[in-house]
Order: structure tokens, then sequence, then C-alpha cells
């Protein structure tokens, strides 16, 4: 039993400082917002939200392990509300809560969602599970829809504002989308590298390729169709009769 | 002969084994880009401060890629393209047969490109042996440029040319180089396209490195 209370001492403890640095975190953040607003860096105070990100997903991953439900068995009973001032409550609390009155206990004291919320939820559930599977689809569909439309104005304008201000800083530009994009269609495709290509002038291609492509032999493709799965047929024959011989 | 004889274990059987094991490297993984002639001179000092190949100076390459295709006697299927290359600057090198799937970009949370690719060495019968396959030519172009090695990444910055009818010299794709970062891997080894990003994110912004489809560019009215 004593084992047990140390335990449960310890978590509450553990719990008890991942608040506290939490606590401290979000003081942080508004002092820093109320001296500083004029001369604030945002892009680091935006930093300051992933802190507090991290100690919020700290604090959940205690409640979440398995030494919680110890937590969760118990029950907080209160006892008796009043108006008068409890000066152990406030010191406790740093003067935020000086009295265990009515309007406070529903709040400090809930496990669950509030009833307006609750009904929200259900609603949006009901609503959700009567949803058309192909009308989810299309919405679905359409959001994407809109949400790379979005992406792609803005990376554009991206790119303009990037080139921009690659060009004012005096960066030449060193690559260029467009001719990325022939470059690689050319080796992928074939596009605009065809022209002309029947004509294979031996020596050009160089000794070593040239004069062993048939120029003659091109000519139109049905020609040639034909002719190739004979050749395969026979291959296929030949290395069957050879086999048995082998073995 | 008696070898063979006691354990009759043929190429198939070995090629399949090997299969299963998984250790055929038939995954290419394939990042793209490029740089304009006028700054391929920064960009080649830098792989030089980045890549393991670079005591004796950068290697080059001189090749020439020709481009074959195979069609269904039905017409039905799209045509199956086999790459045949040849180093015009060591002509005592094999040919190389390449075949090259349809890339797969994935979602934009692959880095890479994957395709899957098979190489081989062939002699100088390969281009003969496709014509009598029923191979027709569909393009060529020579490419020439410099290969870096960086681990088990290969970087080539190169140039694209058009093979020309006369004597005239060879005409250049466009006034930049093709940038190809890539890796041949086993099927399933995502993770060096992983470092294949943050090797493209070093070249930055002097090459920016992406996964281009260029089947989607080659509809595209540019």
């Amino acid at each position: 039993m004593q084992r047990e209370e140390k335990q449960q001492e310890a978590i509450l403890q553990a719990i008890l400082n991942r608040v506290n640095d939490l606590k401290t975190a979000i003081q942080a953040l508004i002092t820093k917002l109320e001296t500083e607003y004029e001369t604030i860096n945002w892009p680091t105070f935006l930093d300051n939200y992933a802190i507090l990100s991290g100690h919020l997903t700290g604090l959940s991953k205690i409640l979440q392990a398995e030494i919680a439900p110890q937590l969760r068995s118990l029950v907080v009973l209160p006892l008796q509300l009043g108006c008068k001032r409890d000066e152990q409550l406030a010191q406790m609390t740093e003067g935020r809560v000086p009295a265990c009155t009515h309007d406070l206990v529903p709040d400090l004291l809930r496990t669950k969602p509030e009833p307006q919320a609750e009904q929200r939820l259900q609603q949006f559930n009901h609503k959700a599970s009567t949803l058309n599977y192909d009308t989810a689809q299309k919405q679905v569909a359409q959001f994407t829809k809109v949400v790379s439309h979005v992406w792609e104005i803005i990376s554009k304008e991206r790119e303009n504002w990037e080139g921009e201000s690659m060009r004012a800083s005096g960066i030449q530009p060193t690559h260029n989308m467009a001719d990325t994009h022939a470059l690689v269609t050319a080796v992928g495709t074939g596009k605009g590298l065809r022209l002309g290509m029947p004509a294979i002038v031996p020596g050009v291609g160089g000794p070593g390729m040239g004069p062993r492509v048939p120029t003659p032999q091109m000519g139109p493709s049905s020609q040639t169709m034909p002719k190739a799965p004979s050749t395969i047929k026979t291959n296929i024959k030949a290395a069957n009769q050879i086999h048995p011989y082998q073995r | 002969m008696s070898a063979a004889n006691a354990a009759p274990i043929t190429a198939t059987d070995s090629l399949t084994q090997a299969l299963k094991a998984n250790i055929i490297p038939n995954q290419e993984y394939l990042l793209q880009g490029s740089v304009l002639d006028s700054a391929v001179e920064v960009l080649l000092h830098r792989l030089r401060g980045l890549c393991d190949n670079v005591d004796a100076g950068p290697e080059t390459f001189d090749d020439q890629e020709v481009c074959f295709s195979l069609r269904d006697p039905n017409q039905q299927a799209a045509p199956l393209m086999l790459r045949v290359r040849k180093a015009l600057d060591a002509r005592d090198m094999p040919f190389q047969l390449r075949y090259i799937g349809q890339p797969d970009l994935g979602d934009k949370n692959r880095p890479t490109v994957v395709r899957s690719s098979l190489d081989i060495a062939c002699s100088g019968m390969l281009i003969e042996f496709l014509n009598e396959l029923g191979c027709r030519i569909e393009f060529e172009y020579s490419v020439k440029g410099y290969m870096f090695r960086k681990g088990r990444m290969k970087i080539t910055v190169a140039k694209v040319f058009k093979i020309s009818q006369s004597a005239m010299p060879p005409e250049p794709i466009s006034q930049s180089y093709l940038v190809e970062l890539s890796v041949l891997a086993p099927t399933g080894q995502d993770a060096i396209a992983e470092d294949m990003r943050a090797f493209a994110d070093q070249l930055r912004p002097l090459v920016q490195l992406d996964k281009i489809d260029y089947k989607r560019l080659g509809h595209m009215p540019s």
C-alpha cells in the first residue's frame, strides 16, 4: 500500500513538473509579446509555439503511459463549496483561485466536454455518418482541387519572388527550368531528337556504332514487323532441340 | 563439363535465386536538373569538393545512345523501349544495353523518382541483333560530360547533343548541362533516397535537382 502511494506521489510530481514547465513557457511567451512586440523577430517567436507543443506532448505522454490508470481510478469529490476566501487555496494557485465557488468548480473538475461542444460534436458525427459515399468522394476531390490550385498559385508567386530577390541581390540565376524540362524530355522521349532519324551517316556515329546500323533495313515498321516473331520462334525451337542433347 | 553434370545449375537458376534473394540492383533512384553553361564551372568546382573520385580531376565521358523500340505486332501495348549506349572515348569498352521502366514519382513524401532499370554489357553485335529482332531506332543522341561518385551515388553533368547528319559539329539541345543524381539499388532500399535528397540540397541553389516526370512534360506545349 505504501509503495503504491509513493508511486502515485512520484507520478503526480512528474505531472506537476511538466505542467510547471508548460506554465513557464506560456509565461515567457506572454511576457515577450507584451514587452518586445515592437522589436520581435516573428519567426523566432513562432518557435515558441513549437516549445509549447513539445511540452504538451510530453504531458500527454505521461498521462497516456501505463502508470496513469492508477490516477484514473481515483476520484476527486468536492465536499463543500463556499464563497469565503481560502488563503491556502489562493496561495497554492498563486492567487488565481481565491475560493472554491460554484461558478469555478464545474470548469475545474470537468471530465467531459461542455454540453454545448458535445452536442455540436454529435451533430457533426451524425452528419458525417449520413453522408453518401459518392458525395463525400466528390467533395474531397473538389477540396483537393481547390487546395492544389492555391498551392500552385503560391508556389508560382514564390518562384517569381525568389527570382526577383536573386536578381536584386545581383546573383545570376544558374539554372533554367525550361532547359531542365527540354533536356529531360529529350533524353527520356527523344523530343527534338527524332528529326531526320532514318538517315544515319556511317562515320558520324563513330565507327563502332554507325556502320552496324543497317540503314536500308530500317524502312517502314510494317515491313520489319512480321519478320520479327518468326525469328524469335525459330530461336526458341532451336534452343529446345539443343537441350535434350546436352543433358 | 563434369562439374556441370554433377550440379546442373543453369544461368536461369542462379538468376532466379538472385532475384529471390533480392540482391539484383534493378531499381534506379533518380533526381534530375540542369545548370546553365555559364555556371557549370562553379558546379563542377562544388562537386569536386563533395565527391569521392576527384583525386585526378573529374572523370569525363563521351557516349552515344540509341533508343530502340520493339512494337507489339497487334499494336496494342505501348512499345518496349531499349537503349544502347556506346562510349565514344573508350572504344574497347562493351556496348551497354539498358531497359528503363516507367518512372514512379509517388507522392510528395517520396524524395526521388524510382524506376526499374536493367543494364547489361554487350558486344558490338548487339545492334544487328536488335534489328533482327524487329527493333527500330526511335532516336539517338550523344552525351558528353563529367561523372562524379559519392558513396553509392552517381552524379553526371553532361551536355546532350543532336547527332548531326553531315560533318557539321553536333548541335546541343539547349544552353544548359543536364545534371542527374542516381543510385542503382535492389528493391526496397528506400533509405538511399533520403541521402540523395540531402546531397541534392547541398547543390542548391546552383542546381535544383527534382523529380521530373517527362511523360507529363511531353504533353505540355512548351
